[in-house]
Formats: structure tokens, sequence, C-alpha cells
């Protein structure tokens, strides 16, 4: 109960697909839209057959084949190089690696920018690329007035976040940083408090909102700023609650990463962010920064 | 904790005798429930003689109630008419918006009625209204919100009752205001502990919530390696050097007032109010501007924005293009100085690159950002040419050679007012309009080091 009425922190999702239509909670056959996902109230609730949903389209089909099949095809040949293409030697010896950089317009398209006008709020986020196409902006203005539903409680966030890695016929890839341990970023922020969420590859269906979260606080100034947060300080967060049940990031599996804004303090924003990478910090020795066993302490 | 072993003994006492009625029990009970009574009494100033579980109360009315709050109460109590409870609030704050009034509202609710009818509305209404009197970060006006709860009534006494959410909506209540403790960032302390025990016992919802706020604030509370301080400096000049100290990035860093905040007389008679100009600039930064080509033009970027928790201010940069290679001076190291061959006893190049193995390489293999070197930053009261040249004018008294070196002001197009730093954090609702209007511009053209236009 307390759940549906507070508002929740969602994760990233692109502007405009997020509004899912939604079946009454009735018994409905398997074949029409399952309930998942916000329903943003005043909404109307549409019913969509499963035809209606896909687009049955020649030119998209002609350039879908020629996407996967190509990418079929490197992957047939990339690994005659080595893992994913990088030589062999490459792979077992780096120490660390350069996740996204943003050298070129194609950079960006490989990230998803939203804020909370999903839900109705009035805050407004855009990314581009800096100067000389070496880093990219995400700037824009946060408003935390609540949307005036009668439902959301809290609102203003802004968020951007790395799309899901696909290989061919759009099959899920994942990055395997099993061999860092810490996340190494170059920003330039503005003073503002920034949370990074890292999500990862579940196997149920209840972890799907599962996320791995830790703050990055900015200095502001003219300066870049290399910030290094170590996988182990991520704490489990589940929309945006924070969970009992702790357990550490495991890193054969990262999905996507993501940056928040939420500080409500209301007015422009901005963040520079030159690359993210992860390397090996070899004197960092910590599992896991929080308590796993069951804490609940009789009073 | 003795309040707690206390209330636990007591409590034990009553799982054995519920119903008991006797004067015995009774003061058996009223011996061992003195401790939290006391807190009772304190915080509500009724005299209360201790009851037992399912015993009616005496209490006394001699307390007196303020006249301006009671008036009202009687006639709505004559009319038997619904009382919203953000009027007593808005009654109350038309005297004045404090604390005071605040803890009156509350007392006041809780003399109306031992039983506390109405208290889940009433302590919503509470929450809501806590900024408006300025109390939100007050953990003493929680704890006494919290004490509006008529103690040990929700306290689950089985296991069925445990199982089933006993008495959710209050539970649902008591969680809020932890919530709202919560999202401002104050630590609950133990008076919030016994009271939420005592009120909803030991395994309720709100105790549960109070654990994990125990649990996680203190693992985050000095998470920040850049803190800032609740209470900001309100001077501007102290602000400025504040800020300006926190984004140099090197303890070298000297910090000058070049100008105080005045007001001016000019000639026409009329009073002219000049801003303060504060600089910084690091040794470092002067050797790095002594150096520089006097043929290249130097720029005044700004304003950029800088947020210390709610408050945005803004600071100017002078800096530099960045050098294309073709142009880049290899500096001269004398080897007897510097290098392998250098003094041993005065060595003023250290090779320490000891602490990696041979094989260890931890740089990225991503390019440089080519950027210009920053000379010296500022913070002044007024963002215009006339109040930064003031501030070139300053900077060449250490920096002699910005007299030959030709400046460039790339400053925000139109007039740009920044925000007044003593004016209190704006509602979020409120003057949306001005600020998208005037977003657009500022927005689209913000590029964190400039554009290539120039502007004059």
């Amino acid at each position: 109960m307390a759940a549906s009425r507070t508002g929740r922190l969602l994760s990233a999702r692109l502007l405009g697909t997020s509004t899912k239509q939604l079946v009454w909670p009735s018994a409905s056959p398997f074949w029409s839209v399952p309930r998942r996902g916000y329903w943003r109230p005043g909404q109307p609730r549409e019913r969509k057959w499963l035809w209606q949903r896909i687009n049955f389209d020649f030119a998209k089909g002609v350039d879908g084949v020629r996407k996967n099949v190509g990418l079929l095809k490197d992957e047939f040949l990339q690994r005659w190089v080595g893992p994913e293409g990088k030589p062999l030697l490459e792979h077992m010896l780096e120490q660390t690696r350069v996740l996204w950089e943003f050298r070129g317009p194609e950079s960006l398209n490989q990230w998803l920018v939203s804020s909370d006008r999903e839900i109705g709020g009035r805050s407004e986020v855009y990314l581009k690329l800096g100067r000389n196409n070496n880093t990219c902006l995400l700037y824009g203005t946060l408003c935390s007035a609540p949307p005036r539903d009668g439902e959301t409680r809290y609102s203003g966030y802004c968020t951007m976040r790395s799309e899901q890695l696909r290989a061919s016929f759009d099959r899920k890839k994942h990055h395997d940083v099993s061999s860092f341990n810490t996340l190494h970023l170059r920003i330039r922020g503005d003073g503002r408090p920034w949370m990074i969420n890292i999500g990862v590859e579940n196997y149920f269906h209840h972890q799907r909102d599962d996320i791995y979260s830790y703050f990055l606080y900015t200095r502001g100034g003219p300066y870049w700023q290399d910030v290094k947060i170590p996988f182990s300080k991520f704490f489990l967060a589940t929309r945006g609650r924070i969970q009992d049940d702790q357990h550490c990031l495991l890193l054969d599996k990262m999905n996507t990463i993501g940056f928040t804004l939420g500080d409500k303090a209301d007015g422009p924003f901005q963040l520079e962010i030159d690359f993210i990478g992860v390397c090996n910090d070899p004197a960092h020795t910590e599992d896991f920064a929080y308590e796993v066993y069951k804490r609940n302490p009789e009073v | 904790m003795n309040t707690a072993r206390i209330l636990l003994r007591s409590q034990c006492v009553r799982c054995l005798a519920p119903f008991a009625r006797t004067t015995h029990l009774q003061a058996v009970l009223s011996n061992g429930g003195l401790a939290h009574c006391s807190l009772g009494l304190s915080s509500t100033g009724v005299q209360q003689v201790h009851r037992a579980f399912h015993a009616s109360s005496r209490y006394d009315k001699n307390q007196p109630v303020p006249s301006t709050l009671k008036g009202s109460e009687e006639d709505g109590n004559k009319d038997k008419s619904l009382v919203a409870h953000d009027d007593l609030f808005e009654r109350a704050g038309k005297e004045a918006k404090n604390k005071a009034t605040f803890n009156k509202v509350v007392e006041v609710f809780n003399k109306r009625d031992v039983r506390r009818r109405g208290h889940v509305e009433f302590i919503y209404a509470a929450l809501k209204k806590m900024p408006e009197f300025g109390v939100e970060r007050d953990i003493t006006v929680y704890n006494k919100l919290l004490d509006v709860f008529p103690k040990e009534v929700f306290v689950p006494r089985n296991f069925i009752q445990r199982m089933f959410n006993h008495y959710p909506r209050q539970q649902e209540c008591a969680v809020e205001v932890l919530e709202q403790m919560e999202n401002h960032g104050i630590m609950p302390n133990v008076e919030t502990k016994v009271l939420l025990v005592q009120i909803f016992g030991p395994k309720g919802h709100p105790v549960r919530k109070y654990q994990r706020l125990m649990y996680w604030f203190p693992k985050f509370k000095h998470a920040n390696p850049f803190p800032v301080p609740h209470q900001l400096p309100v001077d501007p000049v102290d602000l400025a050097r504040f800020s300006l100290t926190r984004i140099a990035n090197d303890m070298d860093t000297r910090v000058t007032v070049y100008q105080m905040p005045y007001t001016d007389i000019t000639e026409t008679g009329e009073e002219v109010q000049e801003p303060h100009i504060v600089g910084i600039q690091s040794p470092d930064q002067q050797a790095l501007l002594a150096k520089h080509n006097p043929n290249k033009p130097v720029f005044v970027e700004g304003p950029y924005p800088l947020w210390l928790r709610r408050t945005c201010v803004y600071y100017y940069v002078l800096k530099a293009d960045p050098v294309p290679p073709e142009e880049k001076v290899e500096e001269y190291m004398d080897p007897e100085l510097v290098g392998p061959q250098q003094s041993i006893h005065y060595p003023l190049w250290i090779d320490m690159d000891l602490q990696r193995d041979m094989g260890d390489d931890f740089s990225f293999n991503v390019d440089n950002v080519e950027e210009g070197a920053i000379y010296a930053m500022c913070m002044a009261g007024q963002g215009d040419q006339v109040t930064l040249a003031r501030w070139i004018a300053g900077l060449q008294e250490t920096n002699p050679i910005l007299g030959r070196i030709p400046t460039v002001f790339r400053l925000e197009s139109g007039p740009r007012e920044l925000q007044d730093l003593t004016e209190p954090q704006r509602p979020p609702g409120a003057d949306m309009e001005a600020e998208h209007s005037a977003e657009p511009d500022h927005v689209m053209e913000e590029q964190q080091l400039g554009g290539q236009r120039v502007k004059q």
C-alpha cells in the first residue's frame, strides 16, 4: 500500500516508450499485452494484441537482416583474432579497460536519456557532445514539483543510462568486467551529487528492478575530476528502495550503467563525462562493504 | 538504555496479568511504568494517573490552554462540525511560524482528547506543514509528533496480530514520519526508538524502518569527499572564498579580495551598488601565465555554475585556448639540475615510479582531452564586463604580463542576473515560467569551455 502511494525512482527509459498499455487485472489471454511497467495515472488503458504491437515493414526487415547478418559475420571472424575482437594477449594482460568513451556522434546512440517528464514532471534533460567531440555533456533543468495526479508524491529526477549491448539477432550481450574491481570515471560536474546505477543480468523475474548503486559526488569547478569507486561499495536497491538482504555486485554479466540526479535542488545542472573505464586496484581487497548476514535485531 | 530495560520489564508484567484490576497489581504496574510515563508527562504536560491496560484514566484539567486556540475549539465541539487539522496550523501560523507555535499546536491537539481521535490525519497535516514552520530539520519536533500516538494501544499482543499488520494505518503514518526524517537526512535518536517501541512494539514496520535508518545513515554520512556544510556563510565575500578554495584543486592557492561590496555615489548623486570581486590564483598558475605567449589572447569565460546544496553560485575563469602541437615549446631543462645527472644532494627531479611493478600499466587507452590552461578564477557580485575588467586589473599587479596580452570576454549573451545569495530556497513550484523562458538561451549556449564565438 505504501509502495504504491510513494513515488518511485524509475530506471531510465527512453522518452515515450514507457507508456505501456495495460489490460484490466482480470484474467487475460497470454497473447495480449501483459501487465507490467509503470502506468501513468490518467492515461487510457488500451488493449493491444501482439500482432498490433509488432511493426511489419519490409524496409525495416531488410535493414534488420543486413545488420544482423553483419554482426553474425563479425562474431564468426572476430574470434580468430581474440575474444570480442581483442587480441588474446591484450585481453589476458590488460589492467584497465575503457568501457565507454565519447568520440563522435555515434557514441551518443549508446545512451538513453530520461527525466521525470514521463511521470508528468517538468524536468528537462538533454545529451550532446562536448567541445571538440571529445566528451559528452548531460545538461538540463531539474524541477521537483510533483505531478498533480493524486498518486505521485515525489518528483524531480534526470537520468542517463547506457543501452543494453546487443549481439546478432537482438540477443543480449553483457560486459564481463570480472578481472577488474574498480570503476574509474573522468567527469566534470557542477557540485551536485549524482548516483551511479549498475544493472546486472538476473535470473529471476523478481530481480528485474535490481540495481546496484553508489553516490557520485562532484566537486564542481573547471578541472576534471577522476572518480574511482570500487565495485564492493555498490549496494543493492530495488526501484529506489535499498534492500535488507545485501550481496556483492557480480561482475561477470554487467548490463547497463546509469547516472541519476535527484537532489531536490531545482535549477539547471550539467555533467560532463570524458570516459568510463574499469581498472584493477591491487590494494583494494574488500569483498563487500556491507553486512551480508541476516539483520533483524531484537530490541 | 535504562528506559528500554524498564520498558521491557513493564511489558513482561503486563503479559502476565493483562486484565488484573487489583490495586496491588495496579501499584506494581504504575511503579514499573513510571519511566515512560514520565516521558509522557514531560511532553504533554497533562497530569495523568497511570492506568491498567484496559482501564479508563483520570486526567487533570488544571493545565491552562492558550486562549486563542481554546475558544474556537469549544465552538467547534458545540457545533459538532468537522474541523480540518490544517486550520489549527493556519491559526497558529498567523502570529509567527516557528518551532514554538508548532509545538503549541501539537500540545493543543494532545490536550484535546486523551484518546487522540483523528491523530493520523493530524500527523499527516503536521508533516505537510513542517517546512512552512521551518522545523523540518529538528529531531525534537519529530519526536514530539511521534508522541501524539497513544501508547501501547497499537502493540500486537499475539502472533496473529503480529502477522496481520496490526493497525496498518497508524503504522503507515509512523513510517511516513520516519520517511520525512530520511528525506531531510536527519538521524533519529534514542528517544525516537523508545517512542516507537512503546507505540508499536519491537517488531512493527516503524521500528524496522528505524533500524534501517540507523544502519544505513552512519554508513553514508561521510561518503562525500567534498562535504558542504548545512549553514553556508551568509556574507557573499566569505561564500566566494569558500567556494573558490573548494574548486581550486590546489592547496597552494591564494584568495584575494579585489573589491568589497560598497555603495558608490556617482557625479549625478545617485547611489550605485558596487559588487564584490574575489579572485583566486595559485603559484603554478602564475608561473604558467608568465610563460604565456603574448600574441595569443586570454579569455574570460563564464559564468559557470557551482552548486552548494541548494544554492548556486557562479564563477568566471581566465584561461587560454589549447596550444596546437606545432607551437608547443619544449622547455629547456638544465641537465645538471634535472635528470639523471642532477645533483644528488638537491634533486629537482625524482623518479619515484618504484611502487609499480614492471608489467603494471594503469593508464587508460584514451587520448587526453586537449584543454587550455586555466590561469585564475574569480567570483563577482555582477557578471558584467566592467566588473571583470577590474578583476583583470587587480590580477595585473601580480601578473604584469597581462598588460601585454589581449583579453577577450566570452560572457553569456544578455544581462545575467545572479541569484541573490541571501534569498531563501525557492519553493519548487514558484516562478518556473520565468526560469523556463530564460532557460532555453542559457541551456543551449552553455558549454563548459565555451564555443568558438567571441563576444566583447
